[in-house]
């Protein structure tokens, strides 16, 4: 009997449900970039910027970090199609930009309650580190402050603007930054306030 | 998705069970580290973290501030034993070293709490620090140590503490001590303040045998330790060792480097002989040593 075999059956399946996940997650998250970005997120040679986002409402709304969109910004979806995207709000402060794409029928994350997260759960981001395409990291919640949600979780650069989800798969937060080897994301309450806003806002302009 | 639902759930439900245990300790500047509440009234830590000896105080979990006094502190194994005898909370839940395993997921936990996750990634047998503190079983883990995790608790997936976590004992690797050795310090700690370690009263350093000296003496290693200093009084000159005498082996077996000496020198060793050899003069001396009990040294 090989020793695969002889393994707990828990433990495929665990592995079957974390791939699951990581599917779910990558088909919510696109490839953004940016031509106008500078420093630690300039790839290089290939110009311009490149981060994550999450695709926040089917319609084409799509949430990724401020440092991320900059200037003229495209994103790529799960389809592996490059669009345009409209920025249409940027918040320095928050680190948080939406961007909209001329798109319907996206598929949309489930987005989760940030203030519910236990110090020691699972959470899982996907990416674009080092320009890898929706490439998965696994980590745990290490501690929520005032700082956001810190996890204890190996990001890189690419990885800026993209989910950080719980076990259920749901988007509990957008990965900000590397800060003493932990991943800081945005809550998603934080970014739900963002989204509430904006739109409230864009109706008061009739837009 | 139900398995991993339910790992995080098991992970999250292990740090809630082990939080109300664990503490943070200010006993240096700026950067408290953790403790764990071993016993009732009783909290230990990485002694590496203890700064000052005056004024100690505990962050409970509860967020209360609570008067600590050190009870003894132990370099050799990093752990300081601390009294608070305000603390209320339960103590730790304590693991048995024997059901380790690698391969183990565990975590690491800082004060807060803060929690970092990975797995037992060796296991050894008994091993001795490299400041000579005796410790059961090596268990040495892939995760991250953050800032202020020295002295906190390696616990397993249902919240058990299983060891103490210290950054003072490896540079690059992540090592926990098995509960078994924090608690057999702790006792000792809390019975005389400090740990007994044997004694022979010499300052030595690594030299080189001569290719020429071990062939004629049949001197199985190529290094020796040189006295540099005989302790005024002490066991090694009571026993007539000299200034320039080449310690080569203990009872028989050979020594090369201080390691060798100390592995030599547990506490069980005080009041017996040990037999020194040592080259004097191009020849081989042999002088029974009566084994002392180290000095204590005042930080």
């Amino acid at each position: 009997m090989s020793a695969i075999a002889a393994a707990d059956p828990g433990a495929t399946r665990l592995d079957a449900a974390a791939a699951a996940l990581a599917e779910a997650l990558a088909r919510v998250t696109v490839e953004v970039r940016s031509a106008g970005a500078r420093g630690r997120d300039r790839p290089g040679a290939a110009g311009g910027s490149l981060g994550a986002g999450v695709v926040w409402h089917p319609d084409g709304l799509i949430l990724t970090n401020a440092h991320v969109a900059r200037g003229d910004v495209s994103v790529v979806l799960s389809d592996g199609l490059a669009r345009p995207a409209r920025l249409i709000a940027r918040d320095r402060e928050r680190d948080l930009a939406a961007l909209l794409v001329d798109a319907d029928g996206l598929p949309a994350a489930l987005i989760g309650d940030s203030s519910g997260l236990r110090v020691g759960e699972l959470v899982l981001a996907v990416g674009n580190p080092f320009g890898l395409a929706r490439a998965l990291s696994a980590g745990l919640v290490h501690a929520v402050d005032r700082r956001g949600i810190q996890a204890d979780l190996r990001l890189a650069p690419g990885n800026s603007g993209g989910p950080l989800a719980d076990a259920r798969g749901r988007v509990v937060g957008l990965n900000t930054m590397i800060a003493g080897g932990l991943a800081i994301a945005v809550p998603s309450e934080v970014a739900r306030a963002f989204v509430r806003e904006q739109l409230r806002a864009r109706e008061r302009r009739g837009g | 998705m139900d398995a991993l639902l339910s790992l995080s759930n098991d992970l999250a439900a292990a740090v809630e069970h082990a939080a109300p245990s664990i503490l943070a300790v200010h006993a240096r500047h700026r950067l408290p580290s953790t403790g764990i509440h071993w016993r009732p009234g009783i909290v230990v830590t990485a002694e590496h973290t203890v700064r000052t000896e005056d004024t100690i105080t505990v962050t409970a979990a509860d967020g209360r501030t609570l008067p600590a006094t050190l009870a003894g502190r132990d370099r050799g194994t990093d752990l300081a034993v601390l009294r608070v005898p305000e603390l209320t909370a339960v103590a730790a839940t304590l693991g048995d070293d024997s059901s380790l395993r690698i391969g183990h997921m565990v975590l690491a936990l800082g004060h807060g709490p803060r929690a970092s996750w990975g797995v037992i990634s060796a296991l050894g047998p008994r091993w001795r620090t490299w400041r000579g503190g005796d410790v059961d079983r090596l268990v040495r883990l892939d995760l991250v140590m953050y800032p202020g995790f020295s002295g906190g608790p390696l616990v397993d997936v249902s919240g058990r503490v299983i060891g103490l976590n210290t950054s003072g004992l490896a540079r690059e690797s992540r090592l926990a001590l098995p509960v078994g050795t924090v608690s057999r310090v702790t006792d000792e700690l809390l019975r005389q303040g400090h740990v007994s370690r044997g004694y022979l009263g010499l300052g030595m350093q690594p030299v080189t045998l001569p290719e020429p000296l071990r062939a004629r003496l049949g001197l199985p290693r190529e290094l020796g330790l040189i006295v540099v200093t005989v302790q005024a009084g002490g066991p090694a000159e009571r026993a007539g060792i000299l200034l320039g005498d080449v310690l080569v082996a203990l009872d028989g077996a050979p020594v090369s480097g201080l390691d060798d000496v100390q592995a030599r020198l547990g506490g069980d060793r005080i009041g017996t002989t040990v037999t020194a050899l040592v080259i004097r003069a191009g020849s081989r001396v042999e002088a029974p040593i009566a084994v002392g009990e180290q000095p204590r040294r005042r930080a």
